[in-house]
């Protein structure tokens, strides 16, 4: 599979690539990622992250053990669109136990799976930094708010809608 | 209610753009250092204000300054650290995401003050909205001159960038931040060499919190001395707090730190008492990382004085009947809440963040979620609490960096204020599966302990 950014993405690689001292474009790495996997699929495949090694002229390994430290770069495909559930402490005391259970139960998936139709991931993460909207959960670029077997059913309701 | 300094017009509309940012006396401290003022004038004043890290470690911030290496040919950093994934914290969001220009004009200044012409903000990966505010924010700034390349005449040249993390918490410690920025996993580094010698690609760096600089903006404008009145002691200024858990109004205060904790919990005009009319069981008064205090301690300390919201009443009576200002991360449980199953869920973050570069961290934050778990599901000795109280002794104080001691701190202090609910979890094996052990510390103030 060959693999290439757009002309757009290019542009903005050489522009994030200028924000560092020469010689150290290695420091681009984690926004190439986050470029990457907005691009590509929502996760970090070889042939993928082989490319920014290129693009940044760093060996492949610099790049897999950087994918493979930070959460929020997915190495396997995920669905197309991911519930991160927040479970820490500030959360959980505001009851996102009980969200986490009952996502599992609506979409019928554990933490870590994905939707047979692709259409939904759950994953649990730890403190977002919204420890007073508690309970929480990011989707996409935004978070979602106090959250309540309501609100749920609504924004899956509004995934469905948005993938139609 | 004291004076805010930071947020006294973050809900004025529009404030996010630079013309309203403007109108409202933005900007004046850039004008003010950089015409009239030379770089160790704005330490000086940083100095005198008294203003401590808003970190986490409370380090005194002109002084930090004043280490930076100034090696002739080699640039110099700022580096913001907004990475904040302190559990119980999101006072930087709120700052950045709505009075983003406040940063961004302490950044100036402080860039000024250090020769940073470079200057970098490391933000946390989830934040990604707010990467849009400020780039918004910066550039606009750029515009109108106050950014760029010989800022308003005075040929000081200064750009801002702003650099998503990915999810991790190490990465909030000033060095794995610095390894990130380089594009690295985010492995703390031995110190010495301090970040202020050899920092980011071994030049040297200042990393200084979110809010640490957006205070340098009133400070440069009231003058160190006039800010060093606010507060008391130590604890100069205003402080933000970002109050959460089960209270009625869960938000970020900005507080003058005179104030008591019972007035911060009950009042209105904060935290507006515990939610659903339930008693005030514990708090973690400053994010996940510090120990845990019954309510009797919180409100008075061990002398029977009221305790305030400050560096020094908070820590006081050490870690035996105090606890640490920390980040301001606020976090309240009532009485319905389970200390174990809270401190199962701090252990299980620690875990999870460990870097994994020292054993003592990575193996004994693992063995402190196992061990938890069968405590918290019934299935608990006696004996595993003297594990647990063992482990975290070998932890602190044995690592490369305080994540270490943050892991271990929590877990201490549960066990030292609540060890009778951690019994109560072994002895009664069926029953704490629905039931917590409930109000006793409230109800019946424990005694204080004599030893740590
Ligand atoms: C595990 C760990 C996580 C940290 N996370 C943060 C953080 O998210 N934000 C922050 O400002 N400081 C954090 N710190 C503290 C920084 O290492 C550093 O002391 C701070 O950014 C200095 O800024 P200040 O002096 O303005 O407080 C963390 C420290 C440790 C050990
Ligand atoms: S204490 Fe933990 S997080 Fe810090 S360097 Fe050691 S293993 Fe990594
Ligand atoms: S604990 Fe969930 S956002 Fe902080």
């Amino acid at each position: 599979m060959s693999v290439e950014f757009s002309k757009n993405s290019l542009s903005k690689v050489a522009e994030i690539i200028s924000h560092y001292p020469a010689g150290k474009q290695k420091s681009a790495l984690l926004p190439l990622l986050h470029l990457a996997q907005e691009e590509f699929g929502g996760w970090l495949d070889v042939p993928v992250m082989d490319y920014v090694a290129t693009l940044l002229q760093i060996e492949p390994i610099e790049v897999y053990e950087v994918a493979s430290f930070y959460s929020m770069y997915n190495l396997q495909p995920v669905g197309k669109y991911m519930f991160e559930v927040c479970q820490t402490g500030p959360c959980m005391l505001n009851g996102s136990e009980n969200i986490i259970e009952y996502i599992k139960e609506k979409l019928n998936i554990g933490v870590g799976e994905t939707t047979p139709d692709g259409m939904f991931t759950l994953k649990t993460v730890e403190c977002l930094g919204a420890c007073g909207y508690a309970p929480m959960m990011q989707l996409g670029k935004h978070y979602r708010e106090h959250l309540t077997k309501e609100k749920v059913d609504a924004i899956i309701e509004e995934c469905r809608a948005k993938a139609n | 209610m004291g004076r805010k300094l930071l947020l006294d017009k973050a809900h004025v509309e529009n404030i996010r753009t630079y013309d309203v940012y403007r109108r409202e006396g933005g900007y004046r401290s850039v004008e003010k250092a950089l015409k009239s003022m030379s770089p160790d004038a704005i330490v000086e004043e940083v100095k005198k204000s008294g203003l401590r890290g808003r970190g986490g470690a409370g380090f005194p911030t002109g002084m930090k300054w004043t280490f930076i290496a100034k090696p002739e040919g080699v640039p110099r950093h700022l580096v913001v650290n907004a990475d904040e994934s302190e559990p119980g914290t999101f006072k930087d969001r709120y700052l950045m995401e709505f009075i983003p220009h406040l940063l961004i004009e302490g950044m100036i200044v402080s860039s000024f003050a250090l020769g940073s012409n470079v200057s970098y903000i490391y933000i946390r990966g989830e934040y990604a909205w707010i990467v849009d505010i400020l780039e918004q924010a910066i550039a606009e700034a750029k515009q109108n001159g106050f950014l760029g390349k010989n800022i308003l005449g005075t040929g000081f040249d200064c750009e801002i960038y702003v650099q998503r993390g990915a999810g991790a918490y190490i990465c909030g410690e000033e060095t794995a931040l610095i390894e990130s920025l380089e594009g690295k996993r985010g492995n703390p580094r031995i110190k010495p060499p301090f970040p202020a010698i050899k920092g980011a690609w071994e030049r040297p760096t200042v990393v200084n919190n979110v809010e640490t600089i957006a205070a340098v903006v009133p400070i440069i404008n009231e003058g160190g001395d006039e800010y060093a009145k606010i507060g008391i002691g130590k604890s100069t200024g205003t402080k933000l707090i970002s109050a959460c858990g089960n209270i009625n109004k869960p938000g970020v205060y900005e507080i003058d730190m005179t104030i008591s904790v019972e007035e911060f919990i009950f009042s209105d005009d904060w935290c507006g008492g515990i939610k659903n009319g339930k008693r005030l069981k514990a708090c973690i008064p400053g994010g996940s990382s510090v120990p845990i205090l019954p309510a009797n301690l919180l409100l008075t300390t061990a002398k029977g004085e009221k305790r305030l919201m400050n560096y020094e009443s908070l820590s006081d009576g050490g870690f035996a009947t105090g606890s640490m200002m920390g980040s301001g991360g606020f976090i309240v449980l009532d009485e319905d809440q389970c200390v174990v199953r809270n401190t199962y869920s701090l252990a299980r973050f620690y875990r999870h963040e460990s870097c994994g570069q020292c054993s003592p961290c990575r193996e004994g934050t693992g063995w402190m979620e196992k061990i938890l778990w069968k405590i918290e599901t019934g299935n608990g000795k006696i004996s595993d609490i003297d594990l647990l109280w063992d482990i975290q002794r070998k932890i602190e104080g044995n690592t490369i960096c305080p994540l270490g001691d943050a892991a271990a701190w929590p877990v201490a202090a549960a066990i030292r204020h609540f060890r009778d609910e951690f019994e109560w979890h072994v002895l009664n094996a069926d029953e704490c599966l629905n039931k917590n052990y409930g109000l006793a510390h409230y109800a019946d103030p424990i005694a204080v302990p004599q030893t740590v």
